[in-house]
């Protein structure tokens, strides 16, 4: 019994460091920004003032604001569309046992190890109309015989960047519902098709709430990585043409370090903040498949 | 029968092959793209080069100025990815064991709420974490990156050893305390080399997570001497004339480092992450 008293608070000991790390760099900067937002902060941090609520009431009077949440929703789940079906189509097919499958799942990874920035500045060179590899694709194969400036037009842009995206994360997200495939057995599928089943009601019976904790998984964790986007955004259009992918972490980082305005910027932060816990408890709570 | 089932896998490699192919074959054009002349970069797009050159190679590493000095900024970030990797590894590890051997807390919620942390955007986090280390003097310095780097991927490390160490039988734990090991040795001896594919994993993930974060670095890095890769690759196209012969060399070189440390542990990185899913 002593024994076991003494190996509790070890294991209470043990997770200070996670505790520590977690306090300082999530727990108290969520605080501190729900603090700022009733403060108007001039740069350089000497003086700041109470003003209440004026920082809410100035972002939401703001046209910018709308859109950048709108540009927000907008790039989330168009990126989540893309990034939960196209790798489960790309899982169901690579989930068979050839010679060299090992070596093409581990080159597979190289978009998502990649960092943004070489994927936003190569494909902007890319993309360029005149002397970008897609315009010319395009052109040779007859689709397209105008070019297109993928980054600078408003109806272009944003897919683009969704489609982006979306590559990166997609190797990431097809090894994981792979791996979650390759955990049915073969059996449950024989046995099925003996039992008459068609090669849709295989997967909708069978594949499908088998994979459903992996795509709740691989969901969250790209509903979190897309809300975050800041880099691939901000290095390609800057939010921009216009306001037109301006998604609100391109606002909040232009708001407090291009304009200096923090506490507006923390004012919007902490509507982020609510509207994502929001979701997140939804998700957790509602979503999460039962074993 | 056979022979159906012959061509069954021949079109089975086909798409996998045509799939490799729609996915990696940017990567392949800036590879060959970063050995051709100027002139053929600002053409119309040839996908192989007529004239072959390294020139790009040689102005991005001899041509340097102190603010633009491409080893230097490789230098440094294999520095803050090498440390996070290591911090995130040894906090990981501890935490990870002390959650999975605490019989009154939730483990299941415990592990679930490291997860949950990320529903927060770190935008969110930026401003203040900006104040605080500008305060306590952690502004651009390679420390405060690392800090904020591993305690970025930390939680998530945490959260996939748990499952590792959850299937290590607490047996092996208890006979070898019998055997009068103390918990450290135990922990060491025993725990870790079972966890090894995690541990591995735990350190790629952090290590190529620092590899190319970007938003941090551009608020906490203000010296061009102490800019990481992204950071420092970036800030080429922030100028007025964009050289994109030296960009994309530079893309190739940014590469490489992660592609070399990636590969040989890719076996036990997929295993690991999936592992880590699948129990959840």
């Amino acid at each position: 019994m002593r024994l076991y008293v003494r190996k509790e608070r070890t294991s209470y000991i043990l997770m200070i460091p996670i505790l520590l790390l977690i306090i300082v760099i999530f727990a108290y900067p969520v605080i501190r920004t729900f603090i700022l937002s009733f403060f108007k902060i001039s740069f350089g941090a000497s003086e700041t003032r109470y003003v209440g609520l004026a920082n809410f009431k100035n972002i939401i009077r703001n046209q910018t604001y709308w859109q950048a949440l709108t540009n927000s929703l907008y790039w989330t789940f168009g990126n989540l569309l893309v990034q939960l079906s196209i790798p489960l189509f790309i899982a169901i097919l690579l989930n068979k046992r050839i010679r060299g499958i090992n070596f093409v799942r581990a080159i597979i990874m190289i978009p998502w190890i990649v960092p943004a920035v070489t994927i936003a500045v190569c494909m902007r060179w890319m993309l360029l109309p005149k002397i970008g590899i897609i315009n010319e694709m395009l052109d040779s194969m007859n689709i397209m015989k105008k070019q297109i400036h993928f980054l600078g037009h408003r109806f272009t842009v944003m897919p683009t960047l969704i489609l982006l995206n979306s590559w990166k994360f997609l190797p990431f997200g097809t090894l994981m519902i792979l791996a979650a495939l390759q955990t049915i057995p073969a059996e449950t599928y024989e046995a099925a098709e003996v039992d008459g089943a068609s090669g849709f009601q295989k997967f909708r019976y069978i594949t499908l709430p088998l994979v459903g904790s992996m795509i709740w998984f691989v969901g969250f964790l790209a509903f979190s990585w897309n809300f975050n986007t800041f880099d691939l955004i901000w290095l390609t259009t800057q939010g921009g043409p216009g306001t037109r992918t301006q998604t609100l972490s391109i606002l909040i980082y232009r708001t407090a370090f291009k304009t200096f305005r923090l506490g507006e910027a923390s004012a919007i932060s902490v509507t982020v903040a609510i509207l994502l816990i929001i979701i997140g408890v939804f998700y957790f709570k509602y979503l999460t498949p039962k074993e | 029968m056979y022979r159906s089932k012959g061509l069954k896998k021949i079109v089975t490699i086909l798409i996998v092959v045509i799939t490799l192919i729609l996915i990696l074959w940017p990567f392949f054009y800036i590879f060959v793209s970063s050995f051709k002349p100027l002139r053929e970069i600002m053409a119309r797009a040839k996908f192989f080069p007529k004239n072959l050159t390294i020139r790009n190679y040689r102005t991005l590493i001899i041509a340097r100025t102190p603010v633009r000095n491409f080893p230097r900024i490789l230098y440094n970030t294999l520095v803050v990815s090498s440390l996070t990797a290591a911090l995130s590894i040894v906090i990981s590890c501890i935490s990870a064991y002390g959650i999975s051997h605490n019989r009154r807390l939730m483990r299941g919620m415990v592990s679930r709420l490291m997860l949950f942390i990320y529903v927060f955007p770190t935008i969110i986090l930026l401003i203040p974490i900006y104040k605080m280390f500008t305060m306590i003097g952690l502004y651009n310095s390679f420390l405060g990156l690392i800090i904020i780097y591993t305690a970025l991927v930390a939680p998530f490390c945490t959260w996939l050893l748990v499952s590792f160490f959850e299937t290590i039988p607490r047996e092996l734990e208890e006979s070898a305390q019998i055997d009068g090991a103390s918990g450290i040795t135990t922990f060491i001896r025993i725990i870790l080399p079972l966890a090894s594919p995690g541990i591995i994993t735990v350190g790629a993930y952090s290590f190529i997570t620092a590899w190319g974060e970007y938003m941090f670095a551009l608020v906490m890095i203000s010296e061009s001497i102490k800019k990481t890769a992204a950071l420092g690759l970036a800030t080429f196209t922030a100028e007025q004339y964009i050289e994109w012969g030296p960009l994309l060399a530079g893309s190739i070189l940014i590469i490489i480092p992660v592609f070399i440390l990636f590969l040989p542990v890719s076996k036990f990185f997929i295993k690991g992450f999936t592992a880590g899913a699948i129990k959840g």
